[in-house]
């Protein structure tokens, strides 16, 4: 007599299907699960046994073997107690087959047999209505989150005893209501609140509208974090299909699991900012863990930003890990069980000091030592991010006589302006809107010669590399979307080429000392 | 001749008589005509008492001006603006050294609190400053302000304001001499500063209420700027301008003029250079001024001779840019500026003048420094 039941096992954040099978034969007493790896299994069996017998199943003199199929898929954790359990008994014929035809299960079993919640729902109940399955029992805990999906009847359960009863049809449990959509503001504080910064500001309302790279250069005190905290107030909020994702990566990084004072809503339709301290790991930052690679923080900022303060503190080797995903807005985690890619397409906004001594009022230090200082931030890194505005300590504040900022709606809605038209443009192959990721190919068609000159007269002056200069038009796009400009003019342009200026690292100015020292020889 | 009320009202410490006589005056006649006036007196050797002077002044004036002169007098009563005539009670006491050869004026219009005759400083310069010149204006000006000294200027756009500013932003006193009217909104939408000054110190005008801007009345005015002063620092300007006349009246009246040294390759500093090169100090610390005010009193000495000549400034760039880029390269220096600053000194949107400076980087007028941007290729 063979069980069935039906559960999800998800690598990365790739959901596929496991069906379990018991089977209840001659042999010696024992109870064994095959189709899994290591420890995982065995400790599985026992808990799965345990909980069988707190249900008051006898379970018979007789082997009971569980198997996992597909075999080669890694299975850890304990997401598939529950499905094993219904199998055995489905074996034992405790519970009839049509019942489970249709229906997945999953959730770990305590001893006392009642269920619990695991990580990576989301992303399995997603794949469910593909695969025909109309129905999902998972701990309560999970309802919520596991009801986002449509089509999908999601019964949340406290227990194995419960499960058994609506499986058996003798309890109905209400099919858990999709929550409702977060509708949380955005917690950084309202751009109001800055004070002067106007070059800053207004690379805040480009990066947002274009979805570009920012660096923001000032001395400690002068508002950087304060102005980061605050892109995702101007940012739109992200759509349902983006929501969904994001909050797939969220489950499978376990930060729904284990509810109580869960703070994230579940579909957060606010980009979220992610601000990992500079001792972070690499695996930390890009994803990584044993067996399969968890989620790291580039993922987590998923349609959001991911701000780095005191980006030259960071380790080099850290930070070139965040070229792949810069580029592709994926990145992917080698380990021994497979390789993982998550998505990772996020908006780096960095923050540094100009100098070494934190570049405040009193700051004299020579050229020299500042590019030594930005010479840190390694050339490849600085080629990828698009706008390097400098804060200025308050001092200039007071001199601009601080007029009050304009409000985070207002700069909002120009953003979602600026968004609309980048979205129309067919064929620019940005996503949502943003620049950042469109086609400079594309992008070249909607420029004005003179605007496409400027540019390539800064490549030729060494200002831009053939990297640069594609960055430099979708900088320059955004400017020309944020006045509402079918094309892309000269002082579009020219306000993109004086970003970039700022963003120059110390190479280009020792080749400019180096020239310096041979033009005094030649006076000389 | 009678005294109407209004005059009795406004003569807080002046006969009645005096400055109806006054108002009369600055309305029927520009106060630049009172030196034919003056000039007849000294020449016959008749008294120069500003009451006489006045008296024949108002003497002169064409019937039908009553209506006129009422009007101005309601208008000093509403903004409770007091009238100070030289050689009397209230009356600056460094200006009215400068009477009458010299140029101090007949009467004051005051309006505001200060009233003191604590030390005074004028800062003064170009309406067109760099960055630098801004910062420079401004912290100076609360410096003064928080040592205690009274900042003077001419509350034009740029420098003048810079100074007012930063006086006001160390809660110290600071005086605006206008080249109207009161009344008049000029410089124009500036009215928030115009009231910041005369609540934390006070607006002098010689000028009768409602009289427009002329460009003559800005150079005439200087003289006071001066007067009220124990010293002027020139900050940025050119060879000729506005305030390198301010720093020549100084010179004239014995005041001790400061230069700010700025590049050889900045156009705005080469007012300042040039007086340097003739004798004026050279403003290497903000120090300077104060250690002068406590060892000399309205003395002079070699700056008497300063900038009396005139050369010519240095070649402006002669590049074809953008109306933007053109005005933005004006402002840039051998100090680096920061694009927040730039916007803040051309009043221009910080998008714009980040286009200005791609376009001027493009064209090797703009470099980029890790401080900012200067002016010159690389």
């Amino acid at each position: 007599m063979i069980g069935r039941a039906r559960t999800v096992a998800v690598i990365g954040l790739r959901a596929v299907a496991v069906a379990v099978e018991a089977h209840v034969g001659p042999g010696l007493p024992s109870f064994c699960v095959i189709g899994s790896s290591g420890t995982a299994a065995h400790e599985a069996a026992l808990r799965v046994r345990t909980s069988l017998t707190d249900l008051g199943v006898a379970l018979p003199a007789r082997r009971v073997l569980v198997s996992l199929a597909p075999a080669d898929v890694p299975k850890a954790g304990a997401r598939f107690d529950l499905a094993m359990g219904v199998a055995v008994l489905a074996a034992l014929d405790v519970i009839g087959e049509e019942a489970l035809a249709t229906t997945a299960l999953l959730g770990e079993l305590a001893l006392d047999g009642s269920v619990r919640p695991v990580p990576a729902v989301l992303p399995a109940a997603a794949a469910l209505p593909a695969e025909g399955i109309g129905r999902l029992l998972v701990a309560r805990e999970n309802a919520a989150e596991a009801a986002l999906v449509d089509g999908l009847v999601v019964l949340g359960v406290a227990s194995l005893a419960e499960a058994v009863a609506v499986l058996r049809g003798e309890a109905e449990v209400a099919p858990t209501r999709p929550p409702a959509a977060g509708a949380a503001p955005a917690l950084g504080g309202d751009l109001a609140d800055v004070r002067g910064q106007a070059e800053a500001r207004r690379a805040l309302e480009i990066a947002a509208a274009g979805g570009h790279h920012l660096l923001l250069l000032g001395p400690p005190g002068c508002g950087k974090s304060m102005l980061a905290r605050r892109l995702p107030s101007i940012l739109p909020p992200l759509d349902r299909e983006q929501a969904l994702e994001v909050a797939a990566i969220r489950s499978v990084a376990g930060l729904y699991v284990g509810a109580p004072g869960q703070t994230e809503p579940l579909l957060d339709r606010v980009p979220a900012f992610r601000a990992p301290h500079h001792s972070a790991s690499s695996a930390a930052l890009l994803g990584g863990g044993t067996g399969i690679a968890r989620p790291g923080e580039v993922s987590l900022a998923h349609h959001g930003i991911l701000f780095l303060d005191e980006l030259l503190e960071w380790p080099r080797g850290v930070l070139d890990g965040l070229r792949e995903p810069l580029e592709e807005g994926v990145v992917r985690v080698s380990r021994a069980r497979g390789l993982v890619s998550y998505p990772a397409r996020f908006q780096l906004t960095a923050a540094a000091n100009p100098c070494p001594c934190g570049g405040g009022d009193g700051c004299a230090c020579p050229d020299d030592v500042i590019w030594a200082h930005r010479s840190r931030l390694s050339g490849p890194l600085a080629d990828r991010l698009d706008l390097a505005p400098t804060l200025a300590p308050l001092r200039v504040g007071e001199l601009v006589a601080a007029a009050a900022g304009e409000s985070s709606a207002t700069v909002a809605d120009r953003v979602a302006r600026a968004r609309a038209l980048a979205a129309a443009r067919e064929g620019a192959g940005g996503i949502g809107g943003r620049n950042a990721g469109a086609d400079p190919a594309f992008l070249r068609r909607t420029a004005r010669t003179g605007a496409l000159r400027v540019l390539a007269d800064a490549v030729e002056a060494g200002e831009l590399t053939g990297r640069g200069y594609d960055r430099a038009l979708r900088v320059a796009r955004t400017c020309a979307d944020l006045e509402g400009s079918e094309l892309i003019e000269t002082f579009h342009a020219m306000e993109a080429r004086a970003h970039r200026l700022q963003l120059r690292t110390g190479n280009r100015a020792a080749a400019l000392r180096r020239g310096d020292r041979g033009g005094a020889g030649v006076r000389r | 001749m009678s005294v109407p009320g209004w005059a009795a009202e406004l003569a807080a410490e002046l006969d009645g008589a005096l400055v109806r006589g006054i108002v009369t005056c600055a309305v029927a006649r520009p106060p630049e005509r009172l030196r034919a006036v003056l000039a007849g007196r000294l020449a016959r050797n008749a008294s120069t008492d500003v009451g006489e002077v006045v008296a024949e002044l108002a003497g002169r004036a064409p019937s039908g001006v009553e209506a006129q002169v009422e009007r101005a007098a309601v208008a000093l009563l509403r903004d409770r603006a007091r009238v100070l005539a030289v050689g009397r009670p209230g009356y600056p006491p460094a200006l009215a050294t400068a009477w009458p050869e010299l140029g101090a004026p007949a009467w004051l219009f005051v309006r505001g609190a200060r009233g003191d005759g604590g030390p005074a400083v004028a800062v003064v310069g170009t309406r067109r400053p760099t960055a630098d010149g801004l910062r420079t204006a401004h912290e100076l000006g609360a410096f003064l302000a928080a040592a205690g000294v009274c900042v003077v200027s001419g509350l034009a756009r740029g420098i003048d304001q810079a100074a007012h500013r930063g006086a006001l932003s160390a809660g110290g006193t600071t005086v605006a001499v206008l080249g109207t009217g009161f009344g008049v909104d000029y410089p124009a939408r500036d009215g928030r500063v115009r009231a910041a000054i005369a609540e934390a110190g006070s607006l002098v005008t010689e000028y009768a209420p409602g009289t427009p801007p002329r460009p003559w009345q800005f150079l005439w005015r200087n003289r006071i700027i001066s007067g009220l002063s124990e010293a002027v620092v020139v900050v940025e300007g050119l060879t000729r301008s506005g305030a390198l006349h301010t720093a020549r009246l100084a010179a004239a009246q014995g005041r001790e003029v400061f230069g700010v040294p700025g590049s050889l390759h900045a156009p705005a500093s080469s007012g300042p250079l040039a007086l340097v090169r003739d004798g004026a100090r050279v403003l290497t610390r903000f120090d300077d001024v104060l250690e002068l005010l406590c060892t000399s009193s309205l003395s002079s000495d070699a700056s008497g001779a300063a900038a009396e000549r005139s050369h010519r400034p240095p070649e402006p760039t002669a590049v074809d840019v953008s109306p933007a880029a053109g005005w933005v390269g004006e402002l840039l220096g051998a100090q680096p500026a920061a694009p927040d600053e730039l916007a803040a000194a051309s009043g221009l949107p910080v998008a714009a003048v980040l286009a200005a400076l791609g376009e001027l980087g493009g064209r090797g007028l703009a470099r980029h420094t890790p401080r900012g941007f200067v002016a010159g290729g690389d």
